[in-house]
């Protein structure tokens, strides 16, 4: 009778924590919208040839933009254990956050600096959905949600930008990886939800 | 804070959306199936190449002269970079070798940036790839802000506005500062709240003292100079408005078709402060442009408006000045007027009577014509008919009417 009670609380468990799932899957990809549009006003900010079609500056190597990469190898992705699967997540929305409030921050328009902050804030909400989640299925305890979480390469201090052109590329290596980080988020979520069927 | 720069077009959502799931999943799929090694190099463009100057700010019409200095490691000659300006590329003719891994570009004449952010000119290896880069800043100084005006609303608060002087573009981003201090106290204060709604507006929600004036002014400045308005001195109590008169409702007065009576509440705010309000009334037809206003309203909360159309529907609308603010004699600022309000006018009542005149007007006038040459001749051809005029056929149509009225009556009479 006791083991017939313990599954039932833990059936009950997963239905909630599939349908929390369900719900940081629609965030993402409600952000995911939302970025499109952001980015392409943002583009025309910079101004060409950002706003050109298959314009690439290479990537800068600075701490802003220090997030586990969103593209990843095919079996490495499918092999990832859920909470792995998670925390990889939750540190890219981290970094990403502080990214962008910075981008926010240094815009000189102030249409576009408010959509971005208003961005972040649903940014936040899917950090702290993450973090939830990780809570509720019992995996290590998330590092701070507020998006100021500490680094864990001191080296990689924050300095500012040498010059207003290399603050042009790094924004807009913040605005394409968050958009990796969006389309690979859903997916995650999607085998997430799979996974806890099983 | 400046305002002036991108605003969001109705981009081509087709072209940004092309990205169709469809493709995007074959994009990930082979991202996540490709093993990724990339060479350390093209990860980082700290020391790809160095520009001077960075970040430069130049009055419309000059020239400059930018050096792009490639890493030697590299190992990339001078002479196979190239520069873009915005995108497009630069005539090699305006290039210049300074060494193996020097090469310059000068420019003339430049016209004013494209973008707030600056014009980006870059360096690129002969390949395309993107080396270093420069913003650059083309623009005005600004020129000094005019037409500053403030209101406070039910002596709260201060809002300002200004414009900017002259064109009123820089091309560079130009910041604002409205400051304001008590006109014998020294301590200058700035305003925090731009553009709430507006460009070039400012809002002041607290601290504000009446019955002593304010020097109110506004700084403006970019990288290329600043300008300083002249300085207007106020005092709070002189430039309030409040909020429109809520409640408006206009009714028809009975069947009165051409007048309607229109009543209002006063603005909250005037139990708080004012003393008493005076209230304009405007009103238009439904498919009209032009508006009358009545001016004589007084401070009652309600008015008769007459001399209009009947079956015509109106659109109406109030607005409010407070007067006579802490017993000053002065007025106000007009509020806002309120959401019109619809109402119509009955249909008259008088009947739609069958014109009792002759309907066929245009056959009389040939028959007049005729009649009037006939008596004519009569009068010059016979004897003892000098009387005969158009004005005895007059008097005999005359006779006929009211012979075939009072024909009618009695045969209707007769039939009830």
């Amino acid at each position: 009778m006791v083991g017939c009670v313990q599954v039932e609380d833990r059936a009950v468990t997963l239905s909630n924590e599939r349908n929390s799932i369900e719900r940081t899957y629609e965030l993402t990809k409600y952000l995911d919208h939302q970025l499109k549009e952001i980015k392409d006003t943002y583009l025309l900010y910079l101004g060409p040839p950002f706003s050109d079609p298959d314009f690439s500056p290479p990537r800068p190597n600075i701490s802003s933009l220090a997030v586990p990469s969103a593209a990843t190898r095919v079996d490495l992705w499918r092999g990832l254990e859920n909470g792995a699967r998670l925390a990889q997540n939750q540190r890219a929305y981290s970094v990403l956050l502080c990214a962008v409030r910075e981008l926010a921050r240094s815009t000189l328009c102030p249409y576009l600096q408010s959509s971005l902050l208003h961005f972040c804030s649903g940014l936040s909400g899917l950090l702290g959905s993450i973090s939830g989640l990780m809570n509720a299925l019992g995996y290590t305890p998330p590092l701070p949600t507020d998006g100021h979480a500490p680094l864990t390469t001191p080296a990689l201090s924050p300095r500012p930008a040498l010059n207003d052109f290399t603050r042009k590329v790094e924004g807009f290596w913040v605005l394409r990886e968050l958009q990796s980080w969006l389309w690979r988020s859903a997916k995650d979520f999607t085998r997430l939800k799979k996974r806890l069927r099983a | 804070m400046d305002y002036s720069c991108v605003f969001p077009q109705q981009l081509d959502k087709n072209n940004s959306r092309n990205t169709s799931d469809a493709v995007k999943m074959a994009l990930s799929i082979s991202t996540l199936s490709l093993l990724i090694l990339l060479p350390h190099a093209l990860t980082s463009t700290s020391h790809l190449a160095v520009i001077s100057p960075q970040d430069p700010a130049l009055p419309i019409g000059s020239s400059l002269t930018v050096l792009c200095a490639v890493s030697a490691e590299l190992g990339l000659a001078a002479s196979s970079l190239y520069w873009t300006l915005n995108g497009r590329r630069l005539a090699r003719s305006t290039y210049t070798v300074l060494s193996p891994t020097e090469l310059s570009v000068t420019l003339h004449r430049l016209n004013g940036s494209q973008q707030q952010s600056g014009d980006n000119l870059v360096c690129h290896s002969d390949n395309g790839d993107v080396l270093a880069g420069s913003c650059i800043y083309v623009g005005m100084p600004p020129e000094k802000p005019d037409n500053l005006s403030c209101w406070s609303r039910n002596t709260k608060d201060l809002s300002c506005r200004w414009s900017p002087g002259g064109q009123g573009e820089t091309y560079i981003s130009t910041k604002y500062i409205l400051k304001y201090k008590l006109r014998w106290y020294g301590k200058e204060k700035e305003c925090q709240d731009y553009n709430v709604g507006q460009p070039y507006t400012c809002y002041i929600p607290r601290d504000l003292a009446i019955f002593t004036p304010y020097e109110i002014w506004v700084e403006a400045s970019n990288q290329l100079g600043s300008a300083t308005s002249d300085v207007i001195i106020l005092d709070i109590l002189d430039v309030v408005t409040t909020d429109p008169p809520p409640d408006v409702h206009v009714t028809r007065l009975g069947e009165l078709d051409d007048q309607l009576s229109v009543r209002w509440a006063s603005p909250p705010a005037l139990k708080d402060f004012l003393f008493q309000a005076k209230y304009q009334i405007r009103y238009r037809l439904e498919d009209s442009a032009e508006w009358k206003v009545v001016d004589d309203v007084g401070n009652q909360t309600s008015c008769r408006l007459a001399g209009l159309k009947p079956g015509t529907v109106y659109f109406v609308q109030v607005r409010c000045n407070p007067v006579g603010i802490y017993g000053s004699k002065k007025t106000g600022i007009w509020s806002d007027w309120s959401h019109p309000t619809a109402a119509s006018t009955p249909n008259s009542k008088r009947l739609q009577t069958g014109s009792c005149d002759p309907k066929s007007e245009e056959h009389n006038s040939t028959l007049r014509q005729e009649l009037k040459q006939f008596f004519g001749w009569v009068r010059k051809h016979t004897y003892g008919c000098t009387n005969v005029s158009i004005k005895l056929y007059d008097q005999w149509r005359v006779w006929l009417q009211k012979a075939h009225k009072t024909r009618n009556l009695v045969l209707q009479s007769g039939k009830s």
